[in-house]
């Protein structure tokens, strides 16, 4: 089983794909790096010139504006019926701060978590691409016929090509997040602040990121052994996402904790809020609408695909040790 | 009974169509093949030889039957014996983008077979020079020389080539026939199924002959041959066409080769001579022609309308 794990992480690294993929990656994170020091980066004399015009403006409007029309929404307030926000919410004017027309200083602690978030889903999906094609390649090639005819333990063949699939992603998740996680903190540090960063909450993102990375390569290889076409596998992962992530859950809001990038989100960040629509006619006869914030845990996340990746993986395993091999 | 290298009893497998059709791919498959030397596995295309071969090497489940390979049951027990055997299934499979070596390289690896066989198994095969291309690259023989340089990484006792031929040209046909024969020569098993008969003929020392999935016949070649229970006789007479009449009045097919006539289906050749003698035709020449394989196995597929 360790030398067969050992041939598939060999025949993944020389595959063409997965040297495509990984340089696609690389690209992405050079990309995020970039619009991370964009953000960082103190504006221009010019830009702070246009900014200071711009806050002028705003105040003297303020200025000259802000008594009238605070008695204006406070008119209009009154003569509303059925539920109402409360006045000082919606008839608020506060005077402009030139701070608020400047750019807020990049702080790692805060920048860090969405770098991961968006590394996390790029870093997903090339993992379960390069896995699905990795396996999915074998069957369409007819390579995994001639494999069995020198390993016909099928439980030994099918574990070997999912672990070596989960277990090459490790370094590369940790390689990229690494360098997304260094370079942020060398921008903010020469642009920005890295005070009150929290190196357990960055460590444990990190280590959040690698695992799933790791997951979608496990994933891929599972729908490259069940669906045994590539392209099969990407047009099941489109329509996954059209289908039953965007119309269905759009649909079904009830259904949104089992979601699964609901859940991805909630794994990945530590907990993840999402948003539902409640509605109802109250004793006038009024139809009001409420938004209700609802956190999706991290516990839920975790279980949520844990328990998905290992009924994958079991249900391939299961289908690939009956099935004929052509 | 001599030592079996592959033995099947009963063994069957259906197929369902994507229409809900049941179709018998393999039904009752009486198989034996000693060990050693080289066994021609033959029967139309259809007749179920590369899934009894797939069902040998455990790649599709068999609906019934037992097979055993070096007296081992297959496929619970393959994994003792599959060192032991090496086979090629219909054309050759590899990863189409890695070299030929790569490919060897990676099986070799999965056998803990040295590094060093791999070459060894390329300059064998004359594809020492062209390791390194792509086998996509290959050209048919290539690829089918690759796919025996496979096999060959096991230094198997037992060599299972399904079709080997198919595609090739006449030097490379000439140059697979050669190969099984030495392996057959080195005391190797080796099992060849072939539609072509010829080809089979050559090398073979024992074959089986299937249809629809049934054994027909089985044994050495000579054997085989001369199962046949009619042979076809050439025969020169002066009037043709008076001695066509009296043989297919007869019964007998005749047909004109020159100036002789060829009879098919004689099972006495005397009785050739005395009914065209009752006709005042006599006959100034008559020779039984040497039943082959090829019209062995058209007289038995024939019988299950195969042919």
């Amino acid at each position: 089983m360790i030398r067969l794990t050992g041939v598939e992480l060999r025949r993944l690294t020389a595959r063409r794909i997965t040297m495509i993929g990984v340089a696609g990656v690389v690209l992405i994170t050079a990309f995020l790096l970039f619009v991370t020091w964009r953000e960082a980066r103190p504006l221009s004399e010019a830009e702070q010139r246009q900014s200071q015009t711009q806050f002028e403006m705003a105040h003297r409007d303020w200025v000259q504006n802000h008594e009238a029309n605070e008695a204006s929404c406070r008119q209009e307030y009154d003569q509303m019926t059925g539920s109402k926000p409360p006045i000082d919410e919606m008839c608020s004017y506060p005077e402009p701060k030139a701070s608020e027309w400047g750019k807020p200083q990049a702080v790692f602690a805060e920048l860090i978590p969405n770098i991961l978030q968006g590394a996390s889903y790029f870093l997903l999906f090339a993992a379960f691409l390069i896995g699905a094609s990795f396996v999915a390649a074998e069957f369409s090639s007819g390579a995994i016929g001639n494999w069995l005819t020198f390993e016909p333990r099928r439980m030994r063949v099918y574990a070997s090509k999912i672990v070596a699939a989960g277990l090459w992603f490790v370094p590369l998740g940790l390689l990229i997040t690494g360098v997304l996680t260094l370079g942020a903190y060398l921008i903010t540090a020469q642009l920005g602040s890295t005070a009150g960063t929290d190196w357990s909450d960055v460590v444990g993102s990190l280590s959040r990121v690698v695992t799933t990375t790791a997951m979608g390569a496990v994933l891929g290889a599972v729908v490259g052994v069940l669906l045994r076409h590539t392209a099969a596998a990407i047009g099941l992962v489109m329509g996954y996402i059209v289908l039953v992530e965007g119309v269905f859950g759009s649909f079904l809001q009830q259904a949104q904790p089992w979601l699964l990038v609901r859940n991805f989100d909630a794994f990945v960040l530590h907990d993840t809020k999402y948003f539902l629509n409640k509605c109802s006619t109250d004793a006038s006869g009024n139809y009001n609408c409420e938004t209700i914030e609802k956190t999706l845990t991290f516990e839920h996340g975790a279980w949520y695909l844990g328990i998905l990746t290992l009924l994958a993986v079991v249900v391939a395993g299961a289908i690939f040790q009956r099935r004929d091999v052509n | 009974m001599p030592d079996l290298a592959i033995s099947t009893r009963g063994l069957r497998k259906t197929y369902r169509t994507r229409r809900g059709r049941t179709v018998v791919a393999v039904q009752g498959l009486d198989l034996d093949v000693p060990v050693g030397g080289v066994h021609g596995f033959l029967g139309p295309n259809g007749s179920g030889k590369t899934t009894s071969i797939r069902m040998l090497l455990g790649l599709i489940r068999a609906d019934a039957g037992t097979m055993t390979v070096f007296d081992r049951p297959v496929p619970a027990r393959l994994p003792e014996v599959v060192g032991r055997v090496g086979a090629i299934v219909e054309s050759p499979k590899f990863f189409p983008a890695f070299s030929g070596r790569k490919n060897l390289e990676l099986l070799a690896a999965a056998i803990g077979a040295p590094k060093q066989r791999v070459t060894e198994v390329l300059e064998q095969t004359s594809l020492g020079e062209r390791g390194k291309d792509r086998f996509k690259g290959y050209s048919l023989g290539m690829k089918q020389r690759l796919a025996i340089a496979a096999t060959l990484l096991k230094d198997p006792d037992l060599l299972i080539f399904d079709e080997p031929t198919n595609g090739l040209d006449p030097a490379g046909i000439r140059e697979i026939r050669e190969t099984m024969r030495g392996l057959g020569d080195q005391g190797k098993t080796v099992l060849v199924s072939s539609h072509i008969l010829a080809e089979v003929e050559q090398v073979a020392d024992t074959v089986s002959i299937i249809g629809h999935g049934r054994l027909l016949a089985s044994g050495t070649v000579a054997e085989v041959i001369g199962g046949g229970t009619t042979t076809t006789v050439k025969i020169g007479v002066a009037d043709r066409e008076a001695a066509t009449r009296v043989l297919t009045a007869a019964g007998l097919v005749v047909r004109a080769d020159g100036n002789y006539l060829l009879v098919d289906g004689v099972e006495h050749p005397a009785e050739l001579t005395k009914r065209l003698a009752d006709q005042q035709l006599y006959v100034n020449e008559l020779v039984p022609i040497r039943a082959d394989l090829e019209s062995v196995f058209l007289e038995l597929t024939a019988g299950e309308g195969l042919a």
